[in-house]
């Protein structure tokens, strides 16, 4: 009802996770949840809340004024933990408030550009309409009179369809402002396999693979390999990484035709140099133009 | 390892590792300090190592099959352009922006929609002057018992002039009130702003009540010889929050246009061409409701003279109209 282009385009189109900067490389940030936005904000009041009461207790214990301008002061206390609060939060903080820091989110400008002061305001302007008072009603649902609770409802509804027909899961005020919520990535280098287990002569079994025996496989079964080598080499690894590396020793011997038996102690070194000559060999088609995702290349290949 | 045995994407990555663990401790640096505090060097070389990351992953995607170092790159680019991407207007600067030249322009393109707001609250006063002479009993359908503070037909014209011109309250309770009218009203301003993207009918409906509610009074007032009283006592706050509730309506019937019409775009596209301005509407009517509320706690107390009331609510009308009028254009 309110996005015009939804169930159709469905899937199609590039995924909801990219999002291409001026510079042009797409970055993929993926798109938070409503769940996750819930959380962010259920922290948002509570936290504000303890912080306003406690420093209303403060300012009463000092006894520095009197009862008539602590009023004053608890009325504007409570007024900036609405929506001042946010906006201020999120210009100070580049699009995260203390809920969205703690639950690692954050806003980013829709179209990849820098984020806005107007757009931030926009956003948290809306959240009055939006959460505040559907909260409120929600709180105080009076099932006495059926016409306000009725309303009541298909207001909460609305502003809750509003973000799950969206791909992005933007809310009214996202929408208004061009913007959506992301969850940050960290990043974390790990070591580079081939690095640690350099292609020749390791530990005694001088493997080497010939081209066809190269053939069998695409870039999604070396990851997977690479992510099975990766669990093998963390203390957790358990006795069931051990068997399935003894499985698929023998299953990667069959396919390629790899005569020689390979003894128990050098299966993750075999497996190693496998993982090396394969990416070599993959990563060398790739450079000719020829990428092979998976197993399945040829055939897909024939088809297109 | 001097690199010479290590296959081609090794090799990429162990060329370039360097710069990117000092990116990462720079994003690390702008994302605790924030980009302001960093030293010079720190935030050029944090954008020339951004564009650089950027340019490896565009190049990793292609070369490399390392699953992990494609994540990692995701990651730290994104994190990177996170930082570098960040707002970074002063606080300072975006007010002056938005008082010398944002707001008014903004309030004269939508004059439109504002000029709506101001009708429908006409129409609901009419509506309720009209109705308070058919039967008085309306005045007590259209207003909360808590608003009308004993001032109802039943009332007497003593009582009712008590109200205009009597110390009420106290000067020591202006504060607290001054506070209290301040956050209810630009609560409901921004609340009325808000509801006007639910196809307009919630802003229009607010508006028209409030219409109703100052038709009923007046016309209460009117009934006893007061009318020229009361509208002296409204209008030292009444022409400032009056505007002010009529202006938010503006910004929420023009976000309500959007959804409701939205032309050539999406309506996604219009709610956001619609934001552009509907947003300062609604700042401009939160700011002109704290000057009614200190014009409501302080002046309309202490002031009892009519014809210095009736100066000072539509002088500072005037004020506003001139802002709006002459703010911002270019010379």
């Amino acid at each position: 009802m309110i996005r015009r282009p939804g169930s159709k385009k469905r899937g199609k189109g590039p995924s909801s996770d990219r999002l291409v900067p001026p510079e042009g490389v797409p970055l993929t940030l993926p798109v938070a949840g409503i769940g996750v936005r819930i959380a962010a904000q259920s922290i948002d009041i509570v936290l504000t809340f303890i912080a306003a009461i406690s420093l209303l207790i403060l300012l009463s214990t000092l006894a520095l004024s009197s009862p008539q301008s602590m009023t004053a002061i608890a009325v504007l206390v409570f007024f900036s933990i609405g929506v001042p609060y946010y906006i201020l939060a999120e210009l100070a903080w580049n699009g995260q408030t203390l809920g969205k820091r703690l639950m690692k989110i954050k806003v980013v400008a829709h179209d990849g550009g820098s984020l806005s002061a107007h757009s931030l305001v926009l956003r948290n302007l809306m959240k009055e309409a939006e959460i505040f008072l559907p909260g409120m009603l929600l709180l105080t649902l009076d099932m006495t009179s059926l016409l306000t609770s009725v309303t009541a409802l298909v207001w909460i509804a609305i502003v809750f369809l509003v973000p799950l027909r969206d791909r992005y899961r933007r809310r009214l005020g996202d929408l208004m402002a061009g913007t959506h919520v992301i969850h940050l990535p960290v990043p974390l280098l790990l070591k580079d396999l081939a690095v640690e287990n350099p292609a020749a002569g390791h530990g005694g079994t001088n493997v080497r693979f010939l081209a066809h025996q190269l053939d069998h496989y695409g870039a999604f079964e070396l990851q997977t390999l690479e992510t099975l080598l990766r669990a093998h080499g963390t203390p957790t690894a358990s006795q069931q990484t051990d068997a399935a590396i003894a499985t698929i020793v023998e299953k990667i011997r069959r396919k390629i035709g790899y005569a020689q038996p390979v003894p128990p102690q050098d299966r993750v070194a075999f497996l190693q140099a496998f993982y090396n000559a394969q990416r070599e060999h993959l990563e060398q088609r790739r450079l000719f133009g020829d990428r092979r995702e998976n197993k399945h290349y040829a055939s897909t290949g024939e088809d297109a | 390892m001097d690199g010479q045995d290590l296959i081609r994407s090794a090799r990429f990555r162990s060329e370039r590792e360097a710069d990117w663990r000092r990116l990462e401790t720079l994003v690390r640096t702008a994302e605790s300090k924030g980009l302001q505090r960093m030293a010079f060097a720190e935030a050029r070389d944090l954008a020339a190592l951004y564009r650089q990351a950027t340019t490896s992953l565009a190049i990793a995607r292609e070369i490399s099959l390392d699953k992990a170092l494609l994540a990692y790159l995701e990651a730290l680019t994104a994190r990177a352009y996170l930082c570098v991407y960040a707002p970074q207007e002063r606080l300072g600067g975006l007010l002056r922006r938005f008082l010398t030249r944002g707001a008014p322009a903004a309030m004269r393109r939508s004059w439109i929609f504002i000029l709506l707001g101001f009708l429908f609250m006409t129409l609901g006063a009419l509506a309720g002057y009209m109705l308070y002479f058919e039967n008085n009993d309306w005045f007590y359908v259209f207003m909360p018992s808590e608003m009308a503070d004993g001032r109802g037909p039943n009332a007497t014209t003593d009582s009712l002039r008590e109200s205009i011109y009597g110390h009420d309250s106290g000067t020591s309770g202006l504060g607290a009130f001054a506070a209290y009218l301040f956050s209810h009203n630009t609560r409901i301003a921004i609340f009325v702003f808000g509801l006007g993207v639910f196809a307009c009918a919630p802003a229009i409906l607010l508006t028209f009540y409030n219409g109703l509610l100052l038709g009923a009074f007046l016309a209460l007032h009117v009934d006893r010889g007061l009318g020229v009283d009361l509208a002296g006592w409204l209008s030292v706050h009444g022409v400032t929050e009056l505007s002010a509730v009529c202006i938010a309506c503006g910004g929420g019937l023009q976000l309500g246009a959007a959804v409701l019409f939205p032309g050539d775009r999406s309506r996604a596209d219009a709610l956001r061409h619609a934001g552009r301005d509907a947003v300062k509407l609604a700042l401009v009517a939160a700011l002109m409701l704290v000057a009614a509320a200190l014009l409501e706690s302080f002046a309309r107390q202490l002031v009892q003279d009519l014809t210095l009331r009736f100066v000072i609510g539509w002088g500072v009308g005037a004020l506003w109209l001139a802002w709006f009028a002459l703010g911002g254009r270019k010379r």
